[in-house]
């Protein structure tokens, strides 16, 4: 497609999870522009930052060119060049080793939010190896809990980025999130809504760019999700203002839940979130009248300790007011008939026979995320990472991963430790990240812009994210890499049959094999939509034992969690840990996205840096003035069982409530070539925790609804 | 007469700052100059509500432009169109315009030690097109033509939102 010619060419954008489409300009096969592509279905010519400056990314001149082995020390950044077949060749025999010295558990792979064809390629890898130790390596404080929370009450997932019909709303409800930053297109789909008169309202403890052009912005205090929620539920059911119809024939634990409900009146909801009652009554009977309303959830209520069970309320909120797959309400997909979703691999038909998926790290302990009957079944991180220091339950020895674990994931010293102890590790990636740092062998991963792959979106289309350019240098396709390397292993791409003989070339064709079209049909640039059906349960009921929505969730009774959703106080809070809070002042949120970054990518790329060059962390004016400490100081951040201190650069902003202080979060220094690219300077992840206390179904440790302490001192 | 323009609703505008990068991606600008630029103003409390707004600020393309009047070289001049645009190979540096200009708008280019400006994307305006900040932005939020038609389009909408 376009490979060395010159033009411009169609694709489907990945510097983010959402898919817009681009025009790419080619000039002597090299990329000279990108554009918003307007033809594109859903975000019709609309790009942002990350998009446009995603020719900055491609022809980095950091950019990983070759695969590279390490000759120094583990984090020493001294490095080999080797050819594919050398580097293969290691690797394949060291997991062979490892398989049979310890068993194929203890071979584990990953892969992050990274937007890129990782996911499938790490999967396919323990697969084929027979490994359950497998995960999207965030998923048990980003993604997971709704999806547990989803699975058990309508058995399907509805609040994702995707799945909200705002376009035909008359109030978006935004928990959570900051979709400008985040997910543009979603923001500028709930700006039209707005011009035509629909109600916007915005949960969030900071004034996020989203919750400035919201009617409605309720600040609750950080790990108070379901108390609100619950407030909210409360008045509706008090009140009788639910769906009556849609309660009555499709819904099982109405009485129960209402019990639930009843004890948390506005009044105790507001004492507990810090919004007003009235605004909570407000709020509830503006959605629930509203019809058709939707809600938009994200990680601001994943990421607190209470994150399953809050989301299991907000699910409860969604069910009871009607707004479950109406036009206008939150969907489940309708995709051409017959194609693969994208993750169509976590779907049980797919999976490991349940006696090696009961081996899976964390399957024991949250047999909702890691067991057999977890609806995606994924290793709980820090379990894994700990694994790998005491050998127990079993050694992790390998892994094989396509992400910045160091930089995302929660306690960075532990996670460096950890990796240090494995005898192999093989990171596939576009740049050196101080997870890099720490492997074996780093392998050079293709962008989106030099690959084939099928996309399929919201809500109801599929089409071809097209190769435009050759790989530079030498960087490959990563599904590409795990076949080379289970090659080499005397292995087959994956255990099922089907796919072993299409081989990864075929993996476009398998996914579409029962549509009828090839990925050649679509490779043109065509959209091919399913028809847009709402309402789906009536035909088939809802996935959950029941067939109905489970207010009263039989799963979670059966898995021995709370039936019915309720508010935990976080662990450490000034209503929890007084004492605590007296040294530890701050109420501690970390993560809220910018519109430069996608999680730790895109530090280096200069147009992105220009927009947010220094690591945030926002403080409310008045409280700044009595620790001196005035906008663009650079101070220290201590936690109570984070060890050391890092810095950020004060911003003050009365966006936030003088309690609460928000760090940015993913920081590294792409542009220090020192080992460890300044890892352990800026990043709140060195402060953050991987023990327990951990939420009891998804194994969550928080990381908004901590604890800390800021004072002056710290230098450039 | 025609006055090309920009004119922004900034009701409209969430800060995204696909604007920013847009135009640098046009103008082949590296870090540095920022034609258009995304400023947060806020959050402030108004009428007991904690109120933020996003502004960008770029040239105004003003009808008496102070630059050109304080331009020693004779490296700025407005056009018949109304674009003010700024001859590089004229410029010295002096870096006068920037003193002169109320908005901030030129700006000097740490790569090529001359002012650069906004040029409301006159080579895309020659072709057809709208600037390239116009394109990128998600909301429309930023209207390019002549000043009188956007002054008309204007009073219509002011007219409608007091109706409603």
């Amino acid at each position: 497609m376009g490979k060395n010619n010159n033009g411009i060419f169609s694709s489907i954008c990945q510097a983010c999870h959402m898919s817009c489409g681009i025009l790419a300009h080619v000039t002597d096969g090299k990329i000279t522009k990108i554009e918003g592509d307007s033809e594109h279905p859903w975000s019709q010519g609309m790009i942002c930052p990350k998009g446009i400056a995603y020719q900055q990314v491609v022809y980095h001149p950091d950019r990983l060119l070759h695969p590279l082995m390490r000759v120094g020390e583990r984090g020493e950044n001294k490095w080999q060049r080797v050819s594919w077949d050398e580097a293969l060749n290691h690797i394949a025999l060291k997991l062979l080793e490892v398989k049979e010295k310890y068993g194929p558990e203890s071979i584990a792979a990953c892969c992050g939010g990274n937007p890129r064809r990782s996911m499938p390629a790490t999967r396919f890898l323990t697969e084929s190896i027979g490994s359950p130790n497998w995960a999207y390596s965030d998923a048990f404080y980003c993604w997971g809990p709704h999806v547990i929370a989803e699975n058990a009450t309508y058995g399907g997932r509805i609040t994702s980025d995707t799945n909200i019909d705002s376009c035909n709303s008359e109030c978006i409800l935004v928990w959570g999130g900051n979709p400008v930053h985040t997910h543009t297109v979603v923001a500028r789909d709930i700006m039209r809504a707005r011009a035509r008169g629909a109600k916007i309202v915005v949960v969030d403890p900071r004034l996020t760019a989203t919750a400035s052009k919201a009617h409605i912005w309720l600040q609750l205090r950080p790990g108070t999700d379901a108390a609100l929620a619950l407030g909210i539920l409360n008045v509706i059911m008090t009140e009788g203002i639910y769906d009556k119809e849609f309660v009555r024939r499709w819904c099982t634990g109405f009485e129960e839940l209402k019990g639930r409900a009843l004890s948390y009146p506005p009044e105790k909801a507001s004492e507990i979130t810090g919004v007003r009652a009235e605004d909570i009554k407000k709020v509830a009977r503006l959605y629930a009248k509203a019809k058709p309303a939707c809600l938009y959830l994200r990680v601001g209520n994943e990421l607190i300790f209470n994150s399953t069970q809050s989301s299991r309320a907000i699910a409860c909120l969604i069910a009871i007011t009607g707004n479950i797959d109406v036009k206008g309400g939150n969907l489940f997909p309708c995709l051409p008939k017959g194609t693969m979703g994208r993750m169509f691999y976590v779907k049980k038909e797919w999976r490991l026979p349940d006696e090696i998926e009961e081996k899976r790290i964390g399957a024991k302990e949250f047999p909702l995320l890691s067991g057999p009957r977890a609806p995606f079944g994924l290793f709980h991180t820090p379990l894994l990472i700990k694994a790998m220091l005491t050998e127990k339950p079993y050694p992790i020895k390998a892994l094989i991963a396509a992400n910045n674990l160091c930089v995302s994931l929660p306690n960075t010293r532990e996670i460096c430790e950890a990796l240090k102890h494995l005898d192999l590790l093989v990171i596939y990636e576009l740049f050196m990240t101080p997870t890099a740092e720490l492997a074996d062998f780093v392998l050079p991963a293709a962008t989106y812009l030099e690959i084939d792959e099928l996309i399929d979106r919201y809500p109801n289309y599929i089409t071809a994210r097209r190769k435009i350019i050759e790989p530079v240098g030498e960087c490959w396709d990563e599904l590409k890499i795990t076949d080379e390397i289970v090659k080499r292993m005397r292995l087959k791409f994956t255990p099922w049959p089907e796919l072993q003989a299409r081989g990864w070339q075929g993996y476009e064709d398998f996914r579409l094999k029962e549509t009828g079209l090839t990925f050649k049909d679509i490779k043109t640039g065509e959209y091919v939509f399913g028809p847009m059906e709402y309402k789906k349960y009536e035909k088939n009921g809802f996935g959950t034992p029941s067939g109905k929505v489970e207010l009263y969730s039989s799963i979670f009774k059966e898995f021995g969690y709370d039936p019915l959703p309720h508010h935990v106080e976080p662990f450490e809070s000034p209503t929890s840990t007084p004492e605590l809070a007296k040294q530890y002042p701050f109420i501690l949120i970390t993560g809220g996205r910018t519109i430069a970054y996608f999680h730790s990518l895109g530090h280096q790329v200069p147009w992105l840096r220009e927009l947010v060059p220094d690591p945030l962390i926002e403080i409310h004016p008045d409280e700044a003035a009595k620790l001196g400490i005035s906008d663009g100081d650079w101070v220290w951040v201590e936690t109570p069982r984070g060890k050391g201190r890092i810095k950020q650069k004060a911003k003050l902003t009365r966006a936030l409530h003088p309690k609460v202080v928000h760090s940015v979060a993913h920081w590294w220094y792409p542009e220090r070539f020192t080992p460890d690219h300044g890892l352990w300077e800026s990043n709140i992840n060195v402060l953050t925790y991987s023990d327990p206390p951990y939420e009891p179904i998804c194994g969550t440790c928080a990381m908004r609804g901590l604890l800390c302490k800021i004072y002056k001192g710290a230098e450039v | 007469m025609v006055e090309l323009s920009l004119l922004i609703h900034t009701d409209l505008c969430f800060g995204c700052q696909a604007c920013e990068v847009a135009c640098k991606q046009e103008n082949h600008l590296g870090v540095g100059p920022r034609w258009i630029r995304v400023i947060e103003a806020g959050p402030k409390e108004i009428g007991g509500e904690l109120k933020m707004s996003y502004i960008p600020i770029r040239c105004l393309h003003c009808a008496k432009p102070v630059c050109e009047q304080t331009c020693p070289t004779g490296a700025i001049h407005k056009r018949i169109d109304g674009i003010v645009v700024l001859n590089a190979d004229l410029c010295t540096g002096c870096k006068a315009c920037i003193e002169a200009c109320p908005f901030g708008a030129p700006q000097l280019n740490p790569e090529t030690k001359v002012v650069g400006k906004c040029t409301l994307c006159v080579h895309r305006i020659d072709k057809g097109l709208e600037p390239a900040c116009v394109a990128a932005c998600p909301t429309r939020a930023i209207h390019f033509g002549d000043i009188n038609r956007l002054t008309e389009l204007k009073r219509k909408d002011s007219a409608n939102s007091i109706f409603w």
